[in-house]
């Protein structure tokens, strides 16, 4: 993975929007600097306003930076925008297609804008369609659609012209939690497939988990950057999770009797902060106690929800500085 | 990058489907200067005496500006699109594919002018029984003079709407816009009886000589408008005028927006 080159490489980007008479200059980017290898699958996310739409408009092209460089599949992005765009696929959060165009029309202006003709497009076309729920549908026109399909319609334009860079802006945003599996699952697939690199942004974090990489910005710096387990091994704390028929008796019982500081969160008995390693014992301790009352017993790692909300809560200045504060308590 | 023609022609072909979809639309746009021509034809036939033009009706000097009326409006209407196309995501799709700007700019331009150009050329239809008789020539003419007029205006359109928030700012500018431009043109009333100031205003107004172009057809075939130099000077106005605002649309559609 180390050895990977790097498809996208973006160095010390600043971006600041101009300020007009009734709003003053505000800086979306500082000084970014960050690289996703050739085909791996990376998510970024922070909150809203911490620079990551800007910058992914930066990255399609539409925006030009106050300064920095970024290189696209070796081409300079800012130098060279048409030998990008020929390598690149984009996803818009608002489907970029016609909606009062049929399925099959909008696929056809598309394969027009990159030029594919006759028994190309149309392989091309029903190769993409494979990867959809569109089977049928080519007449259809897009706004008797549902959310969902008008999604996989924008997905099927992209990967027609079989893009070594794709870019995603939150493309489940208003999807059903199946569609938007469906979506992620197809996505997924596809990268492995064509060895694809995807940056894709979101800020759910169920997305995240079997990524390769997530990078996490705020207020147009980047916080954090690395795999998913590395990100979740930064808050460095184990979580032991209970299920029991009767959770409050259970957590009384391991107060009183093992001295624990349990809580209950739902249906779950949990014992929050364990250092590593001290998990597995516990657990069996538990369990050989209490066995008759516990339907299921598990170590849990931290989310990435919780990494998010630990990197980018205001109260933490920077992470960095928080892991130095920790090791210093510990 | 992609060839620009194939590229402009799919854009256009687009908007001329999505034209015909609309029914209203094209009846609208025809039977509204329609109507104007009808009601202030007859209204104004009867005082209409300009000097040396004692044997034209008003119906018939009224008709060419009518003609250019068209052109007009439903060239620069059709090209506001472009507002509707950037809120609604489609056209974000068509800037980050390897395609020539220009052919952006082409792709909405020629096809709102082709949508102008049948709807005028409905029109059309009624010249003969104003005794107006186009040879081939001339009617070759009259659809350069159509084009040049539609590729110039829809390419005005498409600049002026593609900063702009909505579409209401849009009608409201072309109105104190427009308008006047097509007022002062010479399509009403004739450029010879009106107040000097005035004169140079329409002469320097681009309309005015895609009216020329437009009119002239109906009264010569090519043989006479090539050796006449008011035919040949509006021709050039006009097609330095389409130059100059399809280079400006395409300068806009380049010009990114850019950080400090």
């Amino acid at each position: 993975m180390e050895q990977c080159p790097a498809m996208i490489t973006i160095e010390n980007l600043s971006h600041t929007y101009p300020g007009t008479r009734k709003m003053p200059p505000r800086t979306a980017i500082s000084n970014l600097t960050l690289g996703v290898r050739d085909g791996e699958f990376a998510i970024l996310s922070g909150p809203n306003g911490s620079g990551k739409s800007t910058l992914f408009r930066i990255l399609c092209g539409m925006t030009l930076p106050g300064s920095g460089t970024v290189r696209v599949g070796g081409f300079d992005l800012f130098a060279q925008p048409a030998k990008v765009r020929e390598i690149m696929g984009v996803v818009f959060q608002s489907p970029a297609v016609d909606k009062h165009l049929s399925v099959g029309e909008n696929l056809r202006i598309h394969a027009d804008l990159y030029g594919l003709k006759g028994t190309d497009f149309i392989r091309r076309r029903d190769g993409a369609l494979g990867w959809t729920d569109l089977d049928g549908r080519l007449d259809q026109k897009v706004e008797t659609l549902s959310g969902g399909l008008a999604r996989q319609v924008e997905l099927a334009k992209v990967l027609m012209t079989d893009p070594k860079v794709l870019l995603l802006d939150e493309p489940t945003t208003g999807l059903d939690p199946m569609s938007r599996r469906n979506f992620l699952a197809a996505l997924h697939k596809l990268q492995k497939e064509r060895g694809m690199t995807v940056l894709m942004t979101s800020h759910v974090f169920s997305e995240a988990d079997d990524v390769d990489r997530v990078a996490i910005m705020r207020e147009g710096k980047l916080l954090a950057h690395d795999t998913p387990i590395a990100l979740k091994a930064m808050i460095g704390t184990e979580m032991v999770v209970v299920h029991a028929r009767n959770t409050e008796a259970l957590a009384a019982r391991l107060r009183a009797d093992m001295g624990l500081a349990v809580r209950c969160i739902g249906d779950e008995v949990r014992l929050e902060e364990t250092e590593n390693g001290e998990s597995l014992p516990l657990l069996e301790r538990i369990l050989e106690r209490y066995r008759a009352d516990i339907s299921s017993i598990s170590i849990k790692q931290p989310g990435l929800d919780d990494v998010f909300v630990h990197v980018t809560s205001k109260a933490v200045p920077d992470h960095a500085l928080a892991l130095e504060l920790r090791k210093a308590a510990s | 990058m992609t060839g620009m023609a194939p590229v402009a022609f799919s854009l256009a072909k687009r908007e001329f489907t999505r034209f015909i979809r609309q029914p209203q639309r094209v009846l609208g746009t025809v039977a509204q200067p329609l109507l104007f021509w009808l009601f202030l034809g007859a209204g104004f036939g009867g005082s209409f005496r300009p000097a040396g033009m004692e044997n034209v009706t008003y119906l018939e000097y009224f008709y060419p500006g009518v003609m250019l009326m068209m052109m007009l409006f439903a060239s620069i209407f059709s090209s506001i699109t472009i507002i509707e196309d950037r809120d609604a995501g489609f056209l974000q799709g068509v800037l980050v594919a390897p395609v020539s700007r220009l052919a952006i700019v082409l792709g909405k331009v020629l096809g709102a002018t082709s949508i102008a150009m049948i709807q005028t050329l409905i029109f059309t239809i009624a010249a003969p029984f104003l005794g107006l008789h186009l040879g081939a020539g001339a009617l070759v003419l009259l659809l350069m003079g159509f084009l040049l007029t539609g590729i110039g205006f829809s390419a005005l359109g498409f600049l002026l709407a593609w900063g702009m928030k909505s579409t209401s700012a849009f009608h409201a500018v072309m109105m104190v816009f427009l308008m006047p431009l097509w007022m002062l043109s010479g399509a009403l009333f004739p450029i010879g009886n009106v107040p000097g100031w005035m004169k140079a205003v329409m002469l320097a107004n681009p309309v005015s000589h895609a009216l020329v172009i437009i009119r002239a057809p109906f009264y010569g075939g090519p043989a006479r408008l090539f050796t006449d130099t008011d035919y040949l000077l509006s021709l050039a106005v006009t097609v330095a005028w389409a130059g100059l605002c399809l280079g400006l649309s395409m300068a806009r559609v380049n010009r990114r927006e850019r950080g400090v």
